[in-house]
């Protein structure tokens, strides 16, 4: 049997864009501000959204900065969420050799600032995947696939990259869960914000209607119907006389929220390294109306899981409203409390993070 | 998308015939010059002619034909870049209807079409700053 999971709490700073793009925090400033809040001990950042000159002009002065701040805030670095950009050319694509390269810059900056893990993204295919193995040996980082709506645990994407993995048997090389794959609804705050650039009820209960219809079929296990999907968005918001949120209904329905059911996770679990906590919103009750927060954690817990899990809250992009400060302390409530509700806890502490998140990180993915 | 923040308020700037304002980018995270495609200034519905369209990021002065092939420089997201263009705007105490329009590539997302592309704008009414 499998003993409970002990997960991490932490928090990623792309939670606070906002903030930090109006400059109402520097990251020195902002990273001092989750530590102060409790949001930690796991701090995720993303390299290209703070870190100046990142990944090319990266000093040492900086890096010994950065290790001295979070060493004296007393959190625990995590992930250092990397980008695979493929298309940065305007001609081409990156080739498998650039990219490789381009990869590896970015994953010895997580390693000099002492990232244990580098999320990456699913547009790396098993043989990308492969190839970067020894780099990640080289520097000692994990790289944590992300596993994105869209795609979800069970997409045929997803599980070519779980059978390499399985091939390859590399503690290295795993997944990070992003629970907006698994999402039982329109998330309420958004349809707010488009209420506020007056779009009518009728409009917003369509959307909601067609969301639900994808949610009651299941999820797309391939880009065909991703598509077709994205396509429905568009022509409904046409067929209502606002081509202007078309678009966004898409982007939003099908990039943000993602129907697969839980036990999609399962197809992956024992690769799952890293998890973004992803969700939109806390409600009156002081519950996520539309992530099934309480259900995963009870699902890490069940399953063992001791890594880290992001907060990562996206409704900033929309919400212009509420503070993102108060919103992921009411959603690390969540976490807490169904840690305990599942027989566990979330782990606070930092020196018990440290030690559990090394061990978690160095166990054979079977182990 | 945080595109009411593109123009920054209070730096429309002119002399000599050139006007110029500051701007923020709409996105998340920093972008290479290469995925900076293109843009638009109008001021009071006047558009600056786009092969006079010029781009300064990091000290650096750009057409946008040269940010084609630009991989080095990065627009990160704290920091303001300078679209100028030939546009004579009365000087004095008015007030004037600023529009800027970005097109930029999201380098990481490839869908069946390509790569990403997100056009956004923004606009915002402010006299031109004194200098």
């Amino acid at each position: 049997m499998t003993s409970l999971g002990t997960p991490i709490q932490g928090v990623t700073l792309y939670s606070f864009t906002r903030a930090f793009h109006a400059r109402q925090y520097d990251l020195d400033g902002l990273i001092r501000k989750v530590a102060a809040e409790g949001f930690g001990p796991g701090l995720e950042v993303i390299g290209f959204s703070s870190l100046r000159g990142f990944p090319d002009r990266i000093d040492d002065t900086f890096v010994g900065q950065f290790r001295d701040l979070v060493a004296e805030v007393d959190l625990v670095p995590t992930s250092l969420a990397v980008n695979v950009d493929t298309g940065i050319r305007r001609d081409r694509l990156m080739n498998h050799d650039e990219l490789v390269e381009y990869m590896r810059k970015q994953i010895e900056v997580a390693a000099r600032l002492g990232f244990p893990i580098a999320r990456v993204q699913i547009s790396l295919t098993p043989d990308a995947m492969e190839s970067l193995l020894p780099v990640a040996e080289k520097y000692g980082v994990t790289l944590a696939l992300e596993v994105h709506a869209d795609q979800h645990g069970a997409h045929e994407r997803v599980l070519a990259l779980r059978d390499r993995y399985e091939k390859l048997d590399s503690p290295l090389l795993g997944f990070t869960a992003d629970w907006g794959a698994t999402v039982t609804g329109f998330a309420p705050s958004l349809l707010e914000a488009y209420r506020r650039r007056g779009a009518s009820e009728d409009l917003l209960r369509q959307v909601v209607d067609l969301w639900d219809g994808f949610y009651a079929e299941g999820p797309p296990n391939n880009q065909k119907v991703h598509g077709e999907r994205f396509g429905a968005f568009i022509g409904l918001a046409a067929r209502n006389g606002r081509p202007d949120l078309g678009i966004d209904f898409g982007i939003n329905g099908t990039g943000l929220f993602g129907p697969a059911p839980l036990d999609t996770w399962l197809e992956i679990m024992p690769w799952v390294r890293h998890v973004h906590g992803k969700f939109f919103g806390i409600d009156e009750n002081g519950e996520e109306p539309s992530v099934p927060v309480r259900g995963l954690v009870r699902q890490l817990v069940e399953n063992g899981y001791s890594g880290a899990i992001s907060s990562e809250y996206e409704g900033w992009h929309w919400n212009n409203w509420q503070d993102p400060f108060e919103i992921i302390r009411g959603e690390q409530a969540v976490q807490r409390s169904a840690a305990a509700n599942a027989g566990s806890a979330m782990i606070t502490d930092a020196s018990d993070a440290r030690r559990i998140l090394s061990s978690h990180l160095a166990q054979p993915v079977r182990g | 998308m945080i595109a009411d923040r593109i123009i920054e308020q209070g730096t429309l700037t002119t002399q000599d015939g050139r006007t110029a304002v500051e701007v923020r980018i709409p996105w998340y995270r920093a972008l290479p010059g290469s995925c900076i495609a293109g843009a638009a200034l109008t001021v009071d519905g006047v558009a600056a002619p786009e092969d006079s369209l010029r781009w300064t990021m990091n000290n650096r002065t750009f057409s946008f034909e040269e940010l084609v092939d630009e991989t080095g420089e990065w627009w990160f997201p704290l920091d303001s870049a300078v679209l100028s263009g030939d546009l004579p705007v009365r000087d004095g105490q008015a007030e004037h209807e600023v529009r800027v329009d970005l097109k930029l590539y999201i380098p990481y997302i490839i869908t069946d079409h390509g790569v990403l592309h997100i056009e956004e704008h923004d606009t915002k009414t402010m006299k031109v700053a004194q200098r």
